[in-house]
């Protein structure tokens, strides 16, 4: 019997706003730094095309076939958004995870690097921050832990095990697998915690290549899709993808809403495939350890840090970064610090060239699209922050 | 190929493009006589053959010359280029049967139309620029207009320097797209090897920013004095240096008095080809706030010498160079947030210059000359 952990990640970054030296800026940080509008105007599209539908197409098949199950991370700072501006949003998850047969991820709350920063208390901070907002908002306690864009190393496995986690979700790449499949159970090196990869080919079937025309493979089916799934050999497949994918990277009219609706009955008419949530397949075998010496991630063709930390002013705003996150004290401050924290905004810095590059530019959200211009900004931002901070008496 | 100015004769982007583009095609084997004006300096170009159009030579050529009127006004002296440039074409095409004809701009239209009236060549246009970039779209002449819609129509092929003008030919002269091919301008590399450091400049300890360009109203010089103000307001240290000749000269010196930073301001006047080079490598930060830019080959020099470029929103360059920051050329507070943002940020600057650099190194003439040679095969037909 092969288990499908069937995973969807959501989440909404605190968009800046725009931030010249040169011109005033509201005294209150929240709104001298974060654009409302545009946050507002991102959650209700987004809510509207894929989190309203979507919740619904779930919410039917976990109803309707018992052994349907889905697995869910959630940032704290879409909970915050999904709170101001799509109440009903956050409600339909709550239903979802009503079902009990809907696992919720551990993570950092504001979906920030801070798994890399040198000190671990910022890292242990925003977990812990994001294990409260769950239980408060979903009324559930996360045991599996997916770190921001899977970000996973041998030293953030020791760390995550100390925050109580019994696994984490890691990319399926063959950097560390090699010959290895991604569809069995492994274990981390020097920590006690099962480690549960993406199977990233038949994941990104559905995440990148849906809508691809020239895809040799197009149009995907359900059933054409669980045929695949029944035909891979092991004991789980994780599919994983960002919840978007469903009515936002691909628009409806792609048929990608049908294609979610219709997969749970497909794939159940196979007798050897069945639904799972995370937690129950780190029973299983563990076939390995697996040894994860530098960072591994789920992004770009590198599949490390590189989206986010790779050019020097990345570096730069990652630095600042870390260093604010030790300075600023309080409740506000360190929230502050955390929204400008979301990896996003380090993301939207990337030059890299090429395809990626075109991914990167794809989810920008600000007028103007150039990495420097976005460097600007944020600079400009972490700069004003580090002296207020400074000129509050944050730590010296 | 007909021309207007050449280096050491030039003020602007048309002279240094006929220059490598010249050169380039000759490389390639394609054999040119160039006309332009007679000057008294010396032409240093021994890949083509340099015909120095003065009425004496037409006179001498054909027993009679287009002389007009005494009057010094250039645009006299630019009929008169035009009309004996065509000429001495005519005649010299008796022995060398050209294969086709390529003029530039406007400034040098009415001589390929004519020639090709004379001759029934074929005729290609390189527009660099049209009226409405020169006069910053504020009160474009009818009757250059009237000239460029002339030459658009006569010419089999037109060469636009970039989408932008392309665009522009499109829309305000009516000309079907099919007939405009885009070839962006290129760099190269040898001019502007040479490098110097701030103490040679006696500018020690100051950040400095750079304008280079002609300092007429399509260039914007007056929203970098006014950009300047503002950076200033922020920090003393910076210099802002201003490399190039035209007629807001007085005017941006008085502005700079008036403004209160006459002395973080330099004019430093046209620069030769070293100097520049020099100048561009001891900059932080390279500004080009043109109101309109067709173009804007100093984006790419700048970038060639490792120097962060802030442009305006409308250059044409960045269609091809796109590493680069962007402004309006009114938003003077924006354009001051980036000044200084370039200037204070290390990480930003080495960011922007390594990209540019080896973006605009793939730019080059020699790929500007193919494609022209490809143009060429298509109207010889």
């Amino acid at each position: 019997m092969t288990d499908i952990v069937l995973s969807f990640h959501v989440h909404q970054p605190f968009r800046l706003n725009s931030f010249s030296r040169l011109e005033e800026h509201p005294k209150k940080l929240f709104e001298r730094y974060f654009n409302e509008e545009l946050n507002k105007k991102y959650f209700e599209a987004a809510a509207k095309k894929c989190y309203l539908p979507s919740n619904s197409i779930l919410l039917d098949a976990l109803e309707k076939y018992e052994n349907f199950k889905v697995n869910f991370s959630i940032t704290g700072t879409f909970i915050e958004q999904a709170k101001k501006y799509s109440p009903e949003t956050l409600e339909s998850f709550r239903r979802l995870v009503e079902t009990r047969k809907v696992e919720i991820f551990g993570e950092t709350y504001y979906h920030s690097l801070a798994s890399l920063f040198k000190k671990k208390n910022e890292f242990k901070r925003q977990v812990e921050k994001h294990k409260e907002a769950i239980y408060r908002e979903l009324g559930t306690k996360p045991k599996i832990f997916r770190n921001t864009e899977l970000i996973y190393s041998n030293t953030i496995g020791k760390e995550i095990e100390r925050e109580g986690f019994e696994g984490a979700m890691i990319e399926g790449s063959e950097k560390i697998l090699g010959w290895r499949s991604p569809n069995y159970i492994y274990k981390a090196k020097d920590a006690n915690l099962k480690l549960i990869a993406r199977n990233y080919k038949l994941s990104d079937d559905v995440g990148f290549r849906f809508s691809n025309r020239g895809w040799k493979e197009w149009p995907l089916t359900a059933d054409k899709y669980a045929a695949w799934l029944s035909a891979t050999p092991g004991d789980i497949i994780v599919l994983y993808v960002d919840y978007e994918t469903f009515g936002e990277h691909n628009w409806k009219e792609s048929g990608i809403l049908e294609f979610l609706k219709y997969l749970p009955k497909e794939v159940l008419k196979y007798k050897n495939l069945s639904f799972a949530n995370a937690t129950e397949v780190t029973k299983k075998e563990v076939k390995d350890e697996l040894d994860v010496p530098f960072n591994l991630s789920w992004a770009d063709l590198e599949r490390d840090e590189s989206a986010w930390i790779g050019n020097k002013m990345q570096k730069s705003c990652f630095n600042e970064l870390e260093n604010i996150a030790e300075k600023a004290e309080g409740e506000e401050l360190e929230n502050i610090a955390g929204l400008l924290q979301s990896s996003d905004h380090l993301y939207y810095l990337c030059t890299k060239g090429q395809g990626d590059g075109d991914v990167h530019s794809y989810f920008n959200p600000y007028k103007q699209n150039n990495a420097y211009e976005n460097y600007v900004n944020y600079m400009n931002i972490l700069q004003d922050f580090k002296h207020i901070i400074k000129t509050k008496g944050g730590k010296a | 190929m007909i021309g207007w100015e050449f280096p050491p004769f030039k003020i602007g982007g048309l002279g240094t493009h006929c220059y490598e583009l010249t050169r380039a095609l000759a490389k390639k084997g394609v054999k040119i006589d160039f006309f332009m004006p007679k000057t008294k300096y010396k032409i240093d170009a021994p890949w083509m053959r340099i015909v120095a159009v003065s009425p004496e030579v037409v006179l001498k050529m054909k027993g009679a010359v287009y002389k007009r009127k005494k009057s010094r006004n250039i645009f006299d002296a630019i009929e008169e280029y035009n009309e004996n440039a065509a000429l001495v074409l005519e005649e010299m095409n008796k022995k060398e049967n050209y294969s086709l004809i390529h003029c530039h701009d406007w400034i040098t239209a009415r001589a390929g139309m004519r020639a090709k009236y004379l001759t029934s060549l074929p005729l290609v246009v390189t527009t660099h620029s049209t009226e409405f970039d020169r006069s910053a779209n504020l009160n474009p002449s009818s009757w250059i207009w009237g000239i460029e819609k002339a030459v658009f129509d006569q010419s089999k092929r037109i060469i636009a320097v970039s989408n932008f003008v392309k665009k522009t030919i499109m829309e305000k002269y009516s000309i079907d797209g099919k007939k405009i091919a885009v070839i962006p301008n290129a760099v190269s590399k040898n001019n502007f090897k040479y490098k110097a450091t701030k103490e040679q400049f006696g500018w020690d300890n100051k950040k400095i920013v750079l304008f280079v360009g002609r300092l007429e109203i399509q260039k914007g010089p007056d929203f970098f004095l006014r950009a300047a103000k503002k950076v200033i307001e922020k920090r003393k240290d910076i210099l802002f240096v201003i490399s190039g000749e035209g007629s807001m000269l007085p005017q941006l010196i008085n502005l700079s008095i008036d403004l209160g930073i006459q002395n973080n301001v330099r004019f430093l006047g046209v620069l030769p080809q070293e100097k520049l080079s020099q100048l561009y490598s001891v900059a932080d930060v390279y500004v080009l706030p043109s109101v309109r830019e067709p173009f804007g080959i100093t984006v790419l020099e700048a970038m060639i010498a490792g120097t962060p470029v802030i442009t305006s929103k409308t250059a044409g360059a960045p269609e091809i160079a796109t590493h680069c920051l962007r402004v309006d050329f009114w938003d003077t507070n924006e354009m001051a947030n980036k000044i200084l943002a370039v200037v204070e940020y290390g990480a930003l600057r080495k960011e922007m210059s390594k990209n540019a650099y080896q973006n605009v190194e793939n730019i080059t003439w020699d790929k500007v000359a193919e494609k022209t040679i490809g143009i060429y095969n298509e109207v010889r037909k």
